[in-house]
């Protein structure tokens, strides 16, 4: 084997690596879903029972297009989801010491089923749509947020979030410094198998185009975390 | 002692960029995170005229610097503000360079 063919193996076994990585993450929903335009948000979700992972691009100061993948949990029914994602802006306020924001995010795409209301346990594909309406409210020192999102699909593919959440940081921060907040999240899921309600108390911590999220609830910790770039 | 001209010349010639071309602070409605900061700041520092800057999300202030010789377009960093996503609401030019602003505000 020459060294370019053995470069190139490499390359292709890490390229496999990252995409297994990847469809293996479970996705969610955080704060701000689109940077400034011409920005890059990566942004990822991963808990006990679902995973997601999408990545858009701001093409106007007020849209971005992009895709994600997801993995949830229905029921003891695996759902996979791979689609393209537009995100809106629909309405910003700046204000004087605040900025509060009505977003719009629509996505659809393909979804793998393993064991659909009427296909038992075979795995089925079938497309699927979501469109999901969230609002927050920020200041330095204080979160609110909130969002409705139903995804429905083929074979019977069901999956509705909503959620709430209410945070404060500890401490005003300068904008080269770490910022920690403790937030509250509740959120209510309810699937075609399976319904359920959840509170995750979470420490967020936020720095320049960093943002993560550790937390935890009764099904287990939660992961989540944004890029921008 | 022959280096004394020429720190003489250095000191004058940063003293006159400094004079010619003023630190300019921006209050910005709407600023309040470090994300939104972050998207005005990766477009002012690709402005060609951008030299130091300080961003204070408590006072939701922003001073930019011009490089020396250089002046601060107002107009143009207010567009890129607002095209950003965020509202100014008012500009002020100072004398201070952006290093006094910053230790100004932190020491506050």
């Amino acid at each position: 084997m020459t060294r370019a063919t053995g470069a190139a193996t490499a390359a292709c076994a890490v390229y496999a690596a990252c995409a297994a990585g990847l469809l293996a993450w479970p996705l969610a929903a955080t704060a701000l879903p689109m940077g400034s335009l011409g920005t890059w948000m990566l942004m990822g979700d991963a808990n006990a029972g679902s995973r997601d992972l999408s990545a858009n691009y701001a093409i106007t100061p007020r849209d971005a297009l992009g895709g994600g993948l997801a993995r949830w949990d229905d029921g003891g029914r695996l759902r996979e989801t791979a689609g393209l994602n537009y995100t809106r802006l629909v309405r910003r306020w700046n204000l004087p010491h605040a900025q509060a924001n009505l977003w719009f995010v629509g996505q659809a795409g393909a979804a793998r089923l393993a064991g659909g209301e009427g296909a038992g346990a075979a795995a089925a594909r079938a497309p699927f749509a979501s469109l999901a309406v969230l609002a927050d409210y920020e200041t330095t020192r204080v979160y609110l947020g909130g969002g409705l999102r139903p995804l429905r699909g083929g074979d019977g593919l069901r999956w509705d979030t909503a959620w709430a959440r209410a945070g404060f940081s500890f401490y005003e921060a300068e904008y080269d410094e770490v910022q920690p907040w403790f937030v509250l999240e509740a959120k209510r899921e309810r699937g075609a198998f399976e319904r359920k309600s959840l509170a995750t108390p979470m420490l967020r911590l936020i720095h320049r185009r960093f943002f993560v999220e550790l937390g935890g609830n009764r099904d287990g910790g939660v992961f989540n975390f944004m890029f921008n770039y | 002692m022959r280096s004394a001209p020429l720190l003489i010349t250095l000191a004058l010639a940063a003293f006159g960029a400094r004079a010619d071309g003023q630190t300019v602070k921006f209050s910005v409605n709407g600023m309040v995170c470090a994300f939104c900061a972050q998207g005005i700041e990766k477009r002012l520092v690709r402005m060609p005229e951008t030299g130091p800057l300080y961003i204070n999300l408590a006072r939701k202030v922003i001073a930019v610097e011009p490089k020396p010789g250089q002046r601060i377009d107002v107009d143009k960093v207010k567009a890129e503000i607002t095209e950003a996503g965020y509202d100014v609401t008012q500009v002020e030019t100072v004398a201070q360079s952006v290093a006094d602003i910053r230790a100004t505000m932190k020491r506050k």
